[in-house]
This record gives structure tokens, C-alpha cells and sequence, in this order.
């Protein structure tokens, strides 16, 4: 037979640099896996109890497209909490997690313009998410710690970019912008009438972080309550301004109708135990984190990051593929710098409760 | 209370569905959410996941263990041949499997042909790939067949796809082997990549057979198939369903899949491995009982005087309600607003079928019986009035 249209469709889909790019697994396998975006958590029997009584109770059938009420409620509660922001429920999309929440935003809010700028180092779910419907991606320069900065954001902006995504903090350093700049970033998103997709994933693992709430142009998305063992349930959210919210509503229903109930329930119970469960897991991180970094640090550069979960080191010369192959041979998994854009640099994830010890050994391996 | 809904498009359901929930007699026999609740020995599956699989990993394709098991069910079912490796990707429900074909068989500026009426969003899914349908109209008066020629005569330079949706969503048609095997052959002729719908497939009433495209010589090489648990066993909520097709199409549904939503949820992969390997008899009653619920449906509309397309798979009946002078949309609002019974206007799946309603059969029969019965006051004040 002839199948000159599959053959197209290859070829085009072979030529889509950013649908092809890897992307990190959201749970780690086993405690040499550094590599996932999160990082294994025990699910608390209380999670269990009521995730499983909502299903005998017969919450086993579609719910609202944007999420059932108290879970948008509770995700909006938490980030007034925390963030100082002024959500409502309508304000809040629950999604099927983080890849979701990128899809929906970078998507929909670039329908206008068919554009949208992002740091040249960036989580390569963004590049993915991107390459669903290839849009114009002007790449905004970063700093030493892999941040876009304020003059490449002011740049894009000038070159006509209306809608802006950045990462604080980075997922692949940790880094955070200061509140002083967030206020700078904030400053130029409201005079260009701009729109900012604010990935804010990686921030309950940071203390003192300064978020971006620019009243109706920034859009906030990440994990619903991480840390809670509940990656793999795959579980997030858009926090958007109203005017906002429809366009990225409609399109859930069409690519989703709603966000599985076990998750939206094991969620809404995991808002309740967030406050001990983020408390415990940042002081479990910190210490995981401070020791692997110290012992990287006696044999590589550390790059500076404040989130708890993550570590990434420089690597240039050819170390860097040289130290991954090592690592995978001694069945180690990390996350390659590449993917995000940062060729010479190594992501490390403070995955299990271990990962101190293991990563002793690692760093004695390599 | 009366709203002013928009005239089509899914918008037009979720205003009336949100009037609907406004009253508290509410019959709704529109949205097709069944009102069985997943069988038990998959809820404890789930909770038995939540204990001992809660953070196992989850490639972007899905569990091997369910692509295995959904491999088996479309032979055993579908007689369709899948390699559990490389020829099915898990997804969030057939929702998420409609947008992953659409987007890995077109792009921009291509064509697709549609038997209308079809499934709303599979336009909605069209218009964000920003990809043109090519309509081909049917009628209840050839029970909405597809007819092979009019396909053919549709295919232009830029067509590149075909959906076959069977049982049709909203009309409930199946489509016949014969056709089915002619339609195949005008995809082959003119190189069409065909986008199959089977997630009614169990549902099936009468003589009538449901036949998967993939199964079919000629088939298979060039169709991508969805299906889901949805509505065999009851698990709307879940969101669980997946895509199977040829090894290098499926590697782009991948991609995409990783690029829309990552993964699906750990919890509703145990809870569909469970479904597809555990106990079938809930699907056997609930076909029953739909087969007892249809004759109820067929019956009413027999009385009310109303011509229907002889629903010969799904779960609704698509009924011509041209008789009446009035549009779909403003006669579905009337229904709801003076008799609280939710069905859905044709003009919400294809705005030229604006002279049909769907009416589901999700309903426990005594409710079933009772939202017919308001269904026929409404028809009859009307009709009185109009």
C-alpha cells in the first residue's frame, strides 16, 4: 500500500524540535532516581480515607470542567494564604497536573498573537507544550543562575511579546527571583498591557519567596499541594485573572472534560494537611539538600538555587556526558541540563527521604 | 428562570446544563454521563492502588500492564491487533484521545470529512488544530447512514483524514460492514487517514454489529481508534481511556500526550486495568438495562408523533422535531424551562441539524418514565401555543 500521508506526518512530526524534546518523569523510580520533577512522598491514610469515601459515595462521575468547588476554593484559600494574592474560586482551574495547567496557558492565552516569550533555559514540559501547536518563541537571555532576565523580559516586550512565561523557581536550579525584582518584572508586564504565565511549582519548597501578582495580567499555575504523595496522580492548577479563566475553561472541556474526582478528593483532603505535611517535607529537603550540595560542591560548581528540591551543578568540557553515562552505568538517573536549554549543567532532585546518603555515594561513584 | 443561551456549540449545552441545576426536579436526559456508579470491585481496586501504587511512576503513554490488558480487550472485542509496546497510548478519558488523534493526523489548512451530525467537540477539537471539516449531511429518515459515495464525492486535494464514529454520537447509527468496507477503500484511494470512535461499541441493540475500521483488511495500516471506559463501565469521573493505531502514528500521539497532559492519573489506570481484567457482567446488566431503557424512549416518541433515526447502538435517540416549526435550541429551552427536563438541542452538535434533539437514556426507568412524561406536556402546551 502507499501511505504517503503517514509518511508526512512523520516527516513533520520528526522536524517538531519541541514536541521531541525529553521531558523529566513527575515521580521518581527508585531512591537512585534523581531525575523527576517531584520527588516520592507517603500518602497519608487520611488522603486514603477520603479520596476512597468520596468514590464509594458515588463521586465516580463527571464533575464541573473547572474543578469541584472546594478543591477550587481550597487551592484559592492557600494561595491568598500564602502568596498575599486576592483569588476567588472562579478564579482557579483544577487541572490534570503541571503539563496541563503549561498546555492550557501557553495555548490559549498566546490565541491572540501566536506568541510568546520564554527564558532560553526553561522546563522543556514549556517546549512541549509549545510544540502541541507551534507558536513564535522569542527566548529571553538568562543570568548565572539560569533565570531569564529583567532586561531580556523588557526586550521581548519591546519586540511586540505580549504574553511571557517565567519560571520562580527555576525547575531546573531552584533559583527565585528577589521581591524586588518580581516588582520590576511586575512594573513592565502592566505597562506593555502584557499577560504573565507564572510557573510557581517548586515555591512551597522555598522559604521567604516572593510571588508575582500583578492583579488582572499574571497567571499563576503548579502542582496542587505537592509533597502530599501525590505525583503520580498527576493533580494542578491555573489561578487566572476572571477575564481569563473562559477561553482556558473551554479548552479543558474539550481536551479533558474534568480532572479525574479520586485525584480532585485526595486533593481537597491533602489542603487540609498541607500546612504540616509542606513544613516537614521543606525541613526533610533543606537538610537533603544542604548535604548533597556540600558534597558536590568539594568537586563541581553548585549553581545558586533556594528550592529545597532540587540541586544543579556546571559541568562544562565534556563532563557533563561523561559523569551521566558514569552515573547511569552505576544505575543513578539525572536529569540532563540539555533538555531545558543549559547544555553544560546537571539537574539533581532531592527525590527520597535517602537521597543524602545516596547521593554520598553517587558523588564517591562519579 | 430563563437564560439566554447562545445558539450552538458546547457553549449551548453547559447553559442549559447550569439552568438545569437550578432546579431541583431536574430530570436530565441530555448529558451522557451514565447514572450507574462504577461497579464496586473497581473502586476497591482504586483503593488497593492508593495503598501500594500511589507514586509508582507513569510514563506519558500509561502503565504497560493497561496497555496490555487494553491490547487483549481490543482483539477479544474489536478484533483489532495492538502491540501493548508500541501501538497504545492511556489517556485522560476518550475526550483526551479525540484532541491526540485530531492533532496526530492534521494541521493546519487540512481537511477532514464528517458524517454530521457528529460528536460537538470533535468540532471544537477540529477548531483549535485549526483544521476544516468537510461535511456530509445525513437524515433519520436513512437512519443517518454514511453513505461511501458521498464520501467519495467530498475528497478534495487537501483532504487528509475521515471520522467514523460508531454508534454515532448524536444519532446512535452503526455503521454496516459493508459500508465500513467501502469507506475503507475510499481512504485508501485517496490515502485518508481514518480517525475511529468505538467508545459505544458495547452497546450495541437489535440485529445490528458493530465493526472496528482496524479490524478490516486494509484498515488497521491507516486508522487510529479510540476508546474509553467511560461508558462501558460507568467511570465518566475517572477519565481513563486511550488511542490505539500503527506503531509510527502512535509515536506522535505520544508526543502530543506528553506535551498536553504528561500522564494519566495512577489511580484511574489501576482502576481501568481492574475494569478490563476483572468481572464483565455490570457491563451485561447495564447493556440490559439500556435495551429495556430505549424501548421506553422509542416508545414515548412513538406517541408523541415524533420520527426518530432508529438508535441502533449508544445510549440516546436522535429525534426529528421539525414538526414542531420551532429551532432545536428554543424548543430544548422550553422543554426545561416549563417542564425541568434537560435534553439536548442538534443545533449544539451541528448547526445545521437544528431540527433534532438528542434524548439520552441515563436515567433509572421510573425517572426515565417521568422525564418522558413532562417531555410529552411540554411537547403538547408547544404545540398548543404554536
Amino acid at each position: 500500500m502507499t501511505v504517503g500521508t503517514k509518511k508526512q506526518i512523520v516527516e513533520q512530526h520528526q522536524k517538531n524540535v519541541w514536541l521531541n524534546s525529553a521531558i523529566p518523569a513527575v515521580t521518581p523510580v527508585g531512591a537512585q532516581d534523581f531525575s523527576a520533577d517531584g520527588f516520592y512522598a507517603p500518602l497519608d491514610e487520611r488522603i486514603i480515607a477520603s479520596a476512597a469515601e468520596a468514590l464509594e459515595a458515588g463521586q465516580t462521575h463527571y464533575v464541573d470542567v473547572p474543578g469541584i468547588a472546594p478543591l477550587r476554593q481550597a487551592i484559592a484559600d492557600y494561595l491568598n494564604a500564602t502568596y498575599g494574592t486576592a483569588l476567588a474560586q472562579g478564579n482557579v482551574i483544577v487541572t490534570a497536573g503541571a503539563q496541563e495547567s503549561r498546555f492550557l496557558t501557553i495555548q490559549m492565552l498566546s490565541e491572540a498573537t501566536g506568541k510568546i516569550a520564554i527564558p532560553s533555559v526553561v522546563h522543556p514540559g514549556v517546549l512541549k507544550a509549545i510544540g502541541v501547536r507551534p507558536l513564535t518563541v522569542t527566548p529571553m537571555a538568562v543570568d548565572s543562575r539560569l533565570l531569564a532576565t529583567v532586561e531580556s523580559i523588557q526586550a521581548a516586550l519591546e519586540a511586540g511579546n505580549r504574553l511571557i512565561l517565567l519560571e520562580s523557581p527555576s525547575r531546573l536550579t531552584g533559583a527565585v527571583y528577589d521581591a524586588a525584582t518580581v516588582q520590576a518584572i511586575q512594573t513592565l508586564i502592566v505597562k506593555y498591557e502584557a499577560t504573565l504565565i507564572w510557573d510557581q511549582g517548586f515555591a512551597p519548597w522555598v522559604t521567604d519567596y516572593a510571588a508575582a501578582k500583578a492583579g488582572e495580567q499574571v497567571v499563576a499555575i503548579g502542582e496542587a499541594f505537592p509533597g502530599s504523595g501525590l505525583s503520580s496522580w498527576f493533580i494542578g492548577y491555573i489561578a487566572a485573572p476572571t477575564a481569563l479563566v473562559p477561553t482556558m475553561q473551554s479548552q479543558k472541556q474539550i481536551m479533558a472534560i474534568c480532572t479525574s474526582t479520586a485525584a480532585q478528593y485526595a486533593a481537597l483532603e491533602a489542603s487540609k494537611l498541607f500546612g504540616d505535611i509542606q513544613r516537614s517535607q521543606l525541613q526533610r529537603l533543606q537538610a537533603a539538600r544542604q548535604t548533597l550540595a556540600g558534597l558536590l560542591q568539594a568537586q563541581v560548581e553548585v549553581i545558586s538555587g533556594a528550592a529545597a528540591n532540587v540541586v544543579a551543578v556546571r559541568l562544562g568540557g565534556g563532563q557533563k556526558e561523561q559523569a551521566i553515562s558514569r552515573l547511569e552505568a552505576a544505575g543513578y538517573r539525572v536529569s540532563d541540563g540539555a533538555a531545558f536549554g543549559a547544555a553544560d549543567v546537571v539537574r539533581l532532585s532531592v527525590s527520597h527521604s535517602d537521597a543524602a546518603e545516596t547521593a554520598a555515594r553517587l558523588v564517591q561513584g562519579a | 428562570m430563563t437564560t439566554t443561551a447562545p445558539k450552538q456549540g458546547t457553549n449551548l449545552l453547559y447553559a442549559l446544563i447550569a439552568e438545569a441545576r437550578g432546579y431541583s426536579d431536574a430530570i436530565i436526559l441530555g448529558r451522557g454521563d451514565p447514572d450507574f456508579d462504577t461497579p464496586p470491585h473497581i473502586i476497591e481496586a482504586a483503593k488497593q492502588a492508593m495503598i501500594e501504587h500511589h507514586a509508582d511512576d507513569v510514563p506519558p503513554e500509561g502503565l504497560l500492564s493497561l496497555r496490555q490488558a487494553i491490547s487483549e480487550r481490543v482483539k477479544r472485542v474489536n478484533g483489532i491487533e495492538a502491540d501493548a509496546e508500541t501501538e497504545i497510548v492511556v489517556t485522560n478519558g476518550g475526550q483526551e484521545a479525540l484532541l491526540l488523534m485530531v492533532l496526530t493526523a492534521l494541521g493546519p489548512g487540512d481537511e477532514i470529512i464528517i458524517p454530521e451530525p457528529n460528536y460537538n467537540t470533535y468540532h471544537d477539537a477540529l477548531k483549535f488544530a485549526r483544521v476544516n471539516k468537510v461535511s456530509i449531511p445525513s437524515s433519520a429518515e436513512t437512519h443517518f447512514r454514511t453513505d461511501p459515495e458521498k464520501v467519495r464525492a467530498a475528497v478534495t486535494e487537501r483532504t487528509r483524514a475521515l471520522l467514523l464514529v460508531s454508534p454515532n454520537n448524536p444519532t446512535a447509527s452503526v455503521i454496516p460492514q459493508d459500508d465500513l468496507q467501502a469507506l475503507i477503500g475510499v481512504a485508501a484511494e485517496h490515502d485518508l487517514i481514518i480517525i475511529a470512535d468505538d467508545i459505544y461499541d458495547l452497546f450495541i441493540y437489535d440485529d445490528y454489529k458493530h465493526v472496528s475500521p482496524a479490524s478490516l483488511p486494509g484498515g488497521k495500516e491507516r486508522t487510529l481508534t479510540l476508546n474509553a471506559l467511560s461508558k462501558s463501565f460507568a467511570m465518566t469521573g475517572w477519565r481513563l481511556g486511550w488511542v490505539t493505531g500503527p506503531a509510527d502514528l502512535i509515536q506522535r500521539t505520544k508526543a502530543l500526550k506528553a506535551g498536553i497532559t504528561g500522564g494519566t492519573s495512577i489511580i484511574s489506570q489501576y482502576a481501568g486495568l481492574a475494569a478490563l481484567t476483572g468481572p464483565q457482567e455490570p457491563v451485561q446488566m447495564m447493556a440490559e438495562a439500556y435495551t429495556r431503557r430505549r424501548r421506553l424512549v422509542m416508545d414515548a416518541l412513538d406517541d408523541m408523533g415524533i420520527q426518530y433515526g432508529i438508535p441502533q447502538g449508544g445510549q440516546f435517540v436522535f429525534a426529528d422535531i421539525s414538526f414542531t416549526g420551532m429551532d432545536s435550541a428554543e424548543l430544548a429551552q422550553r422543554i426545561l424551562s416549563d417542564q425541568h427536563v434537560l435534553v439536548y438541542p442538534g443545533a449544539a452538535f451541528d448547526k445545521e441539524r437544528g431540527q433534532y434533539i438528542r434524548i439520552t437514556f441515563l436515567q433509572p426507568e421510573d425517572k426515565l418514565r417521568e422525564g418522558l412524561e413532562r417531555m410529552r406536556v411540554a411537547m403538547k402546551r408547544v404545540l398548543g401555543s404554536g
